[in-house]
């Protein structure tokens, strides 16, 4: 296995060729954070990323963001925050979660793998945020779509299809994205012991009303966070945002839908430690990311009875713990008849090579991602078999 | 008549065959067939009225099922299909082919279902715009798009323009409130992409479908996301004594970490005849006007109208106000709704640009239209979106008129290829279709175009779907080089491909 870096897009165009003709299949890398996420996926080589490093052009104005797709999240973080900026989809780091450095994933691998936290459920996920790309196809030639502003369809809406693709269907080498202005302040309210029926009943008030909450999470005792004091049988938690005097009427409106059983802490941090799977970094069970209809999510999880889980989107994503090798069904069957779709995030090598890690689609859908992914990468270069065999 | 874009030559071979396909489709679709010349007259156009082309036959499905099986005999007989709501696109999305079934959704107009605990609702694709609005309006809900044929254009119509309006600044396009769609494919399968719950499973196949103008399948059933309506919402209008002023405003608002729900602009010529056409209350003497609005709770509207009062003074607006109660609200609207109308009697014909810019370009192109208008000699107005960019320029000609249906044309092309030089896009919401088609080229490379017809192929490898629309070369699936996966399977799939 060679370990091919490359640092602009013409070196990109170079590997692909090369790879093409020499049948060689690439693993696409940026920092490595995620690479065990996904079906096992054996590449013959490495293409490292990671050099396509840097801001190509910041217009704070037009809240507009254009970088390589190397660039780690915490230096486009920083260099947002200078102008009271941020992405809107809240990106997860699960560096962690997978064993690896915190605050090292980059914006590609966060894009490619839709690593979207607690604020989609305000902001959209990461393909609500990417207007515009380049990138290599597995003809070796550089393209690019979409473009620089927001309103645009001038052509197919190719951004989209790239955000959670798992570096399938080519290698971006171009990320332009929208931004969003910073609130001036926000606040995180917290109701304690209230069981997880009920407490999702509540989170699903709150986005049902005009609030526009940016957080709305249910974590149960048996997850507990210490910085969260005793929670009783669970704590729902939810993140509202403002100027100092919209933010107190936002606040107040709140407490009166929860019933005044709510409270303020100063600790937001909470919802990026959701995000990022904080919770389940320290065991080693495996973990799910299930995505159900809200309404759905108490039947769920009574039925999956895992003492290992959480809920964030208004109960829209449910974060699953199952022990070691579990194969999933009891979760599947719990969630997919309804209109739900399971994907295991982190498990061991032996498991992702013998579970799906994505929900199997049916005979025509996935009739039409193959030729989806032919249309990109008609040699199957890219990550080959990371989705499903042969995606 | 005249016009630029040539559609593909129509197949004789087909053209021949015409009164056996009719009474094919006759039994497979009963009562919902158009043949006679009168009846397809209704339906050989869309709102981009220079082109006009009667089909071979429209039909109008009731049923999914009817349009599978459409569908699945149109395939076996080679026969193209443009896909129709109601007919209001602007770019001719919806214009028919002489050798094409015209595939109409607008019987299909059913809400299947209305979810408040997951906030969406379910609908069949020929339900209007604004019938999902009225339809959870009672519980406090809406559905955010709201292009401005919110009252007949359709779901459907919608998901495959991927279409805007004056409130997307705040609450995105249609594929920003699309959760899921049923699409029925060419050959007549039917697929599910998305659904009520979030998330997508593999690849996003649903984000290409929102804007894919009828080109890789139809819609028969979306499940739209609804949002709780803002308890208050307040509306200003701005007055300026210099267009460049106005767009100052525009950006400085932006700037502030401000995004109003709506922030539209209108110029001279656009205030003077929608003044004239029904008298909203526009100051005749200003330049240019802005429209914002901002909704949220109270405390958050307050402060951003305090905030946006403000900018505007700096900006130099000669007189800032606000609508006092609704009916005055809805006169300032109504002013703007009806600029296209208003427009339209200031000469027989008119042409509606679409570019979307970044918005620091915005006195560079306004200029440079005003002066593009003397060389072209037609007579224009400026009204758009300006908060994303947004232009539509609004070309007024006469088409009896020796020559000026080409000089609108191209002055049209010019502001487009304005827009995509100082970094916009040719289309900000009613799509390429059959007007812009030929002007991909000045934002796209033969490559860049090349890879979008290769996704084309992966739903429509025999190029049925919608041709001649948006991509200006007709190229056939195995030259792009695409290979053709059925029933899963590669094209030899036992062959070691290395």
């Amino acid at each position: 296995m060679t370990n091919i870096f490359a640092s602009h897009e013409a070196e990109v165009i170079e590997a692909v060729r090369a790879a093409r003709e020499n049948h060689r299949t690439l693993e696409i890398v940026g920092a490595g954070t995620k690479r065990n996420y996904g079906r096992a996926s054996h590449c013959d080589d490495v293409l490292d990323v990671s050099g396509l490093r840097g801001i190509v052009n910041y217009e704070p104005e037009e809240l507009i963001l254009t970088v390589l797709p190397g660039t780690p999240i915490s230096e486009i973080t920083a260099l947002l925050e200078s102008k009271n900026q941020r992405l809107g989809f809240d990106p997860a780091d699960w560096g962690p979660l997978f064993g690896a450095k915190a605050n090292a994933a980059t914006i590609g691998g966060v894009l490619s793998s839709d690593a979207s936290g607690s604020a989609a459920v305000r902001y959209g996920r990461s393909r609500d945020s990417l207007l515009g790309f380049r990138a290599v196809n597995g003809a070796a030639e550089g393209y690019k779509a979409g473009g620089r502003v927001v309103k645009n369809v001038t052509g197919f809406d190719l951004p989209k299809l790239m955000c959670g693709a798992m570096g399938t269907l080519g290698v971006l080498t171009e990320v332009t994205l929208r931004v969003f202005p910073k609130p001036f302040c926000s606040a995180a309210l917290i109701m304690r012991d209230i069981a997880s029926a009920e407490g999702l009943a509540l989170l699903r008030r709150i986005w049902s009303s005009p609030l526009e909450a940016t957080g709305l999470s249910y974590i149960p005792a048996s997850v507990a966070f210490p910085e969260l004091g005793n929670i009783g049988e669970g704590a729902a938690l939810i993140r509202l945002e403002g100027a100092v005097e919209p933010l107190r009427e936002k606040v107040e409106a709140a407490l009166m839908l929860l019933g005044n059983r709510a409270e303020q802490i100063n600790d937001e941090t909470i919802f990026a430690k959701i995000g990022d799977g904080a919770a389940f970094e320290g065991s080693d069970w495996d973990v799910w990311r299930v995505f159900v209809l809200p309404s759905e999510a108490q039947k769920a999880i009574a039925r999956i009875q895992s003492p290992l889980w959480l809920a964030d989107w208004a109960g829209g994503l449910l974060w699953i713990g199952v022990l070691p090798g579990n194969d999933g069904m009891l979760l599947r069957e719990s969630t997919e008849p309804t209109g739900g779709h399971a994907a295991l995030l982190r498990t061991s090598d032996e498991t992702r090579s013998r579970v799906a890690v994505f929900l199997p689609e049916p005979p025509v859908r996935a009739a039409l991602t193959k030729s989806t992914k032919a249309a990109f990468d008609p040699l199957g270069l890219f990550n080959p078999g990371r989705m499903w065999d042969g995606v | 008549m005249g016009a630029r874009v040539k559609l593909p030559e129509p197949d004789q071979s087909i053209i021949l065959r015409r009164d056996k396909i009719v009474s094919a489709l006759r039994a497979l679709v009963p009562g919902g067939v158009v043949a006679d010349k009168a009846g397809l007259a209704a339906f050989d156009g869309d709102a981009l009225t220079a082109y006009r082309q009667s089909a071979l036959a429209c039909v109008l499905p009731n049923t999914k099922a009817q349009v599978c099986a459409v569908l699945r005999f149109a395939a076996e007989e080679g026969i193209a299909i443009v896909p129709r709501g109601a007919g209001t696109s602007l770019s001719g999305g919806a214009l028919p082919l002489a050798d094409g079934i015209l595939l109409g959704l607008g019987r299909m107009n059913r809400i299947l279902d209305i979810d408040y605990d997951n906030r969406c609702v379910v609908t069949e694709p020929g339900a209007t715009n604004l019938s999902i609005t009225r339809a959870v309006e009672a519980r406090g809900f809406y559905y955010a798009p709201d292009p401005s044929s919110q009252i007949a254009c359709t779901i459907g119509g919608n998901v495959a323009e991927n279409s805007g309006g004056i409130h997307c600044l705040k609450y995105g396009l249609t594929t920003h409130n699309l959760m899921g769609v049923e699409l029925v494919l060419p050959g007549g399968d039917c697929v599910t992409l998305g659904g009520k719950a979030p998330g997508a499973n593999g690849l996003d196949l649903l984000g290409v479908v929102a804007g894919s103008e009828g080109l890789l399948g139809v819609v028969v059933e979306a499940t739209l996301r609804i949002l709780p309506k803002p308890p208050v919402t307040r509306t200003l209008l701005a007055a300026f004594n210099s267009v460049p002023a106005a767009g100052q405003c525009v950006a400085d608002i932006i700037a502030a970490g401000i995004i109003p729900a709506a922030m539209e602009f209108m110029d001279r010529n656009c205030i003077s005849a929608v003044e004239d056409y029904c008298s909203p209350g526009y100051p005749r003497d200003a330049e240019g006007v802005l429209i914002i609005e901002a909704d949220g709770v109270a405390a958050e509207v307050a402060d951003a109208v305090t905030r946006i009062r403000e900018i505007a003074g700096h900006a130099g607006a000669s007189d800032v106000r606000e609508a006092q109660d609704e009916p005055e609200r809805a006169r300032l609207w109504a002013g703007r709704k009806a600029a296209f109308s208003a427009m339209g009697r200031l000469a027989p014909d008119m042409l509606c640009m679409d570019g979307t810019i970044p918005r620091y370009a915005l006195p560079r192109v306004l200029a440079r239209m005003a002066e593009m208008s003397k060389e072209y000699g037609l007579g224009f107005c400026n009204v758009f979106h300006a908060g994303d960019g947004n232009l539509h320029p609004l070309i007024i000609f006469d088409v009896m008129k020796e020559g000026e249906l080409v000089r609108a044309e191209a002055f049209g092309a010019a502001i487009l290829e304005l827009c995509v030089e100082v970094g916009g896009v040719l289309t900000g919401e009613h799509g390429v279709g059959v007007e812009k088609r030929d002007l991909m080229p000045t934002m796209f490379s033969g490559v860049d175009l090349a890879q979008q017809q290769r996704l084309k192929c992966a739903f429509d490898h025999a190029g049925l779907f919608n041709p001649g629309k948006v991509f200006p070369t007709l190229s056939a699936c195995v030259e792009l080089g695409h290979m053709h996966v059925k029933g899963g399977r590669m094209p030899f799939s036992n062959l070691p491909r290395f």
